[in-house]
């Protein structure tokens, strides 16, 4: 009995894997109707799963697949061609087989799966074009004297099997079971043994050598090495830092071959872990058939990199997110035929499939040439929802705004489909791919399509990390999220900056905003900001800088799981060993984002209470101080979207206006000197330029040089005003000269604040 | 006379004891990563074999002051939910066998965070001990209401 029972487990494994491909077949196929290859690897996969239902005595299976077989048998005969109604009759018996296989695995029996319609759809496609009336009676008659006719099936079978099976075999994988196999027990207990077993044994030699090759080991067994593999890298980590304190040669070269040992013995344990993504993606040809067929839309499938490996529980990990993305592209990302022919593209849009591996991570990429992603739209969900105030969108960059959809609760869909746009969205997927420490990203281009990347991790429990010292203590940050690190020199003048009590620093222009990772942790504060570091991350579509008193390396770190206690405080991803023996916290990167978030609102907010409770001219206001020949002049930081350096030859001229090629746009460039009736004495190869964005309209206001930025009380104003400006103000004990903003965009853009409110306008009326 | 055993230990000055069966391992330990923003009950992390295990400050617990981490302490690592905690106190103490009948409920008066985790009370010839919940005393989620009575 208990020797029965295995064999029906064997055959549920194998079965599952062969309709995986059958799935995959049968779509192809539909491409390439007349491929017989094709057909006869369906038509062979179909009858093993007749064949051993049979002998296991799982008659309702039997029935189906036999009618399935008689359809496919035609196809492949060439009496009739595959058509949609003939695909879709065998994907639905597909489908009502792996019910069964299901009510099989759960019950042990077949249970009450309704298998008659199934037959009847497949038969009236065998009905349909006209065929002999003979075959639907003979069908009928087969439920009753199936076994006979299977043996038949199996004897008028053999020719053709023979050949393709060697140079095809589809399941290199099951056939290694150490069980004996089903299809070997179909021809000793079949009821018609006599004709088979030639044909089987030509198969049977072939698949040999795969068969001995490879062996089946149970997914426990492996997830226990990995973790024993785990341990001894810690141990290893352990004694390299021990013996680099003493000086034993020998010790120091025994260490590095254990050293290495261990590294090669880690890859060749994660390797069995490895399978091809294709495990995950093969399902997704179907998905997308049905859903475009469903919405009436053409969407051609590509896949590239199919044989990309990753640890089977990141798989499992990814499948979700991965299927969801997929449907959300075939939905809300590809227009309909007709859309898309309006707009000049090929009716049938291409979804593409890509998977590879940089830095040690895996990215995969889900691309579409759909309609793209409309950033004024996402803006203006964002606001309706309450996802961002309008004062925060007005300083973000398109990529940014985009970056919104994974905010909870986020969704653009116009209409609810029974697809996506149920809020159950983007965020979700954000989530689910954070969990396995990796990242989601988006990019796109209204008009063209959107890319989706995800970035996942190797393995699950293995990950590279970077060491950092904060107080007394160790922490890890998973590498997937770091960018780079600056370090912050107090020799050379280079300072964290305050901005309304925010701290922030200027990287390469741009300002960074800052978390300090002491006072993140309640820790005792450091009074001095000079000689630490920072580390650039990356979280929630937000760059931010965590302040650290010291980077002291990477290492590979075994993640472990914190229990409840711990893991509700929220700011940690796990725990790990670190090279001493010690316990360090991994730090979970987008918690510490979203607590910058919060810093840089509440900043935020804290200054637009000044500035309605304040008069004007006596408030604290934050100005980015620039040099134009010997005079000062003051922009207010609010106009600041960046900082950047343009390089002098960029800049070229449209009619009687400069403009820079930025970031795929025209940004129309004003030089301050010319505003301000100067004369331009710039020399440099590069220019230092003000980059002010709303709504996705930017303009640049080339100055001589970034001074400072300074936060100033300004008392002493005078109306004093000249072209362009508002007045000037003693700051820093220099007269500066404040700048008319608006005036100065709309020399550069005269449409900038035009435009917008046409845009508001359109954007109200929608 | 059915008995069970204890295994006892010293948490200011007073005795404990918690199922032996639940016992793990006795070790003193003076290493512990801390945990910033976690209960104060959370006196740290530490790598035991390779297992990182919470050490949870039974003071703390107990509502008293948290203890100086600096020094060693003792760990009693008890088996909860198939999970490894560590009880942090100050001495340990036998293993001693005990006739249920010897059980008392906790006196009425047991007040504050004592009452919390206390099961029983056992006369032994010159003190008392007071058997533990290991669960609730490892549990750092549920806050500790401040004592009153010593």
């Amino acid at each position: 009995m208990d020797e029965l029972g295995d064999i029906i487990q064997e055959f549920l494994v194998e079965s599952h894997e062969n309709l995986d491909q059958l799935d995959r077949d049968l779509v192809a196929l539909e491409q390439d109707p007349g491929s017989r290859e094709m057909l006869s690897s369906i038509f062979r996969t179909i009858h093993t799963i007749k064949g051993t239902s049979g002998f296991l005595a799982f008659h309702r299976l039997e029935t189906l697949t036999h009618a399935g077989e008689s359809l496919l048998s035609r196809l492949r005969d060439g009496a009739q061609q595959m058509n949609p109604a003939s695909a879709d009759a065998l994907l639905a018996m597909v489908d009502t087989v792996r019910t069964l296989l299901g009510s099989i695995e759960e019950t042990g029996g077949e249970g009450d799966v309704d298998v008659e319609s199934v037959i009847a759809q497949v038969q009236e496609c065998i009905e349909d074009p006209s065929a002999p009336k003979a075959k639907p009676a003979a069908a009928k008659a087969k439920k009753a004297a199936a076994p006979e006719e299977a043996a038949a099936e199996v004897q008028v079978e053999t020719e053709t099997e023979a050949e393709p099976v060697a140079e095809a075999a589809p399941e290199p994988v099951a056939e290694a079971a150490p069980e004996p196999e089903p299809v070997k027990t179909v021809k000793s207990a079949g009821p018609s043994p006599a004709a088979p077993p030639a044909a089987e044994e030509t198969g049977q030699n072939s698949r040999r050598s795969i068969a001995e090759s490879s062996i089946r080991v149970d997914v426990d067994l492996l997830d226990t090495l990995m973790r024993l593999v785990g341990e001894l890298v810690l141990t290893r980590n352990q004694i390299v830092r021990g013996v680099s304190e003493v000086s034993d040669p020998a010790l120091v070269r025994t260490t590095q071959r254990l050293n290495l040992i261990t590294s090669e013995l880690q890859e060749s344990v994660m390797k069995t872990r490895m399978q091809p993504i294709d495990h995950i993606w093969s399902k997704l040809p179907r998905v997308v058939r049905d859903l475009s067929g469903s919405l009436g839309k053409q969407v051609k499938l590509a896949m590239e990199g199919k044989e990309t490996e990753l640890d089977r529980s990141l798989l499992e990990a990814v499948k979700d997110p991965l299927t969801h993305l997929v449907r959300n592209a075939v939905d809300h990302g590809i227009e309909t035929v007709e859309e898309r022919v309006a707009k000049g593209k090929p009716g049938q849009g291409t979804l593409t499939l890509r998977a590879y591996h940089e830095g040690g991570h895996v990215i995969v990429e889900i691309k579409d040439d759909g309609a793209g992603i409309d950033v004024e739209r996402v803006a203006q969900t964002a606001l309706d929802r309450g996802v961002v105030t309008r004062d925060q969108l007005a300083r973000m960059e398109s990529r940014e705004i985009i970056a919104l959809v994974f905010q909870p609760g986020f969704s653009t869909a116009k209409k609810v489909t029974n697809v996506s746009g149920r809020g159950v969205g983007m965020d979700v997927v954000k989530t689910n791919i954070e969990q396995i420490g990796g990242a989601v990203d988006v990019d796109s281009t209204l008009g063209k399509g959107t890319t989706w990347r995800l970035t996942i991790p190797l393995t699950l429990a293995i990950i590279q990390a970077l060491t950092v010292e904060c107080g007394a203590e160790r922490y890890a940050i998973p590498q997937v999220g770091v960018d780079e690190l600056v370090f912050v020199d107090g020799q050379s003048g280079q300072a964290i900056e305050h901005v309304s009590g925010a701290p922030v620093y200027r990287l390469r222009g741009k300002l960074l905003p800052l978390v300090r990772l002491d006072e993140t942790l309640g820790l005792p504060v450091r009074n001095s900001d000079r000689d630490v570091y920072i580390a650039v991350l990356q979280a929630d579509g937000r760059r931010f800088g965590l302040v650290v008193d010291r980077v002291l390396n990477t290492e590979e770190i075994v993640v472990k799981p914190l229990t409840g206690r711990m893991k509700d405080v929220g700011v940690y991803a796990g725990a790990t060993i670190v090279g001493d023996g010690k316990v360090a916290l991994i730090l979970d990167i987008p918690s510490l984002a979203r607590r910058s978030h919060l810093a840089a609102e509440a900043a935020e907010r804290a200054q637009l209470d000044h500035a309605d409770t304040r008069p004007r001219g006596g408030s604290i206001e934050r100005l980015l101080i620039a040099g134009i020949g010997e005079r000062r002049v003051a922009i207010p930081l609010d106009m600041v979207t960046r900082l950047e350096e343009f390089p002098v030859e960029r800049i070229e001229r449209v009619g009687s206006r400069e403009v820079v090629q930025y970031r795929d746009h025209i940004l129309p460039v004003i030089r301050l000197a010319s505003l301000l009736g100067c004369y331009d004495v710039s020399e440099g190869e590069t220019v230092p330029a003000v980059v002010y964005t709303e709504r996705g309209r930017s303009v640049a206001l080339v100055v001589e040089q970034i001074v400072d930025i300074v936060e100033d009380h300004i008392e002493s104003r005078s109306d004093l005003d000249d072209d362009g400006l508002t007045g000037s103000a003693v700051i820093q004990q220099r007269v500066t000269e404040l700048l008319d903003v608006r005036r100065a965009i709309l020399a550069a853009d005269p449409r900038f604040y035009a435009e917008m409110s046409e845009i508001t306008n359109s954007m109200v009326g929608a | 006379m059915p008995s069970r055993q204890y295994a006892t230990f010293e948490v200011a000055d007073q005795l404990f004891g918690v199922d032996v069966a639940q016992v793990q391992e006795v070790l003193r330990f003076h290493e512990y990563t801390r945990v910033p923003l976690a209960p104060t009950s959370v006196g740290g992390l530490f790598n035991l074999r390779g297992q990182v295990i919470a050490a949870v400050d039974l003071r703390v617990q107990l509502g008293l002051p948290p203890r100086d981490l600096n020094v060693p302490a003792m760990n009693v690592i008890v088996s909860v939910d198939d999970e490894w905690v560590s009880l942090l106190v100050d001495r340990i103490g036998e293993v001693i066998e005990l006739d249920d009948d010897a059980f008392e409920p906790p006196p009425d008066t047991l007040a504050g965070a004592y009452r919390n985790l206390i099961v029983g009370t056992f006369k032994l010839q010159d003190r008392l001990m007071l058997a533990l919940d290991a669960r609730r005393a490892a549990d750092t989620t549920v806050p500790v209401p401040a004592q009153h009575s010593a």
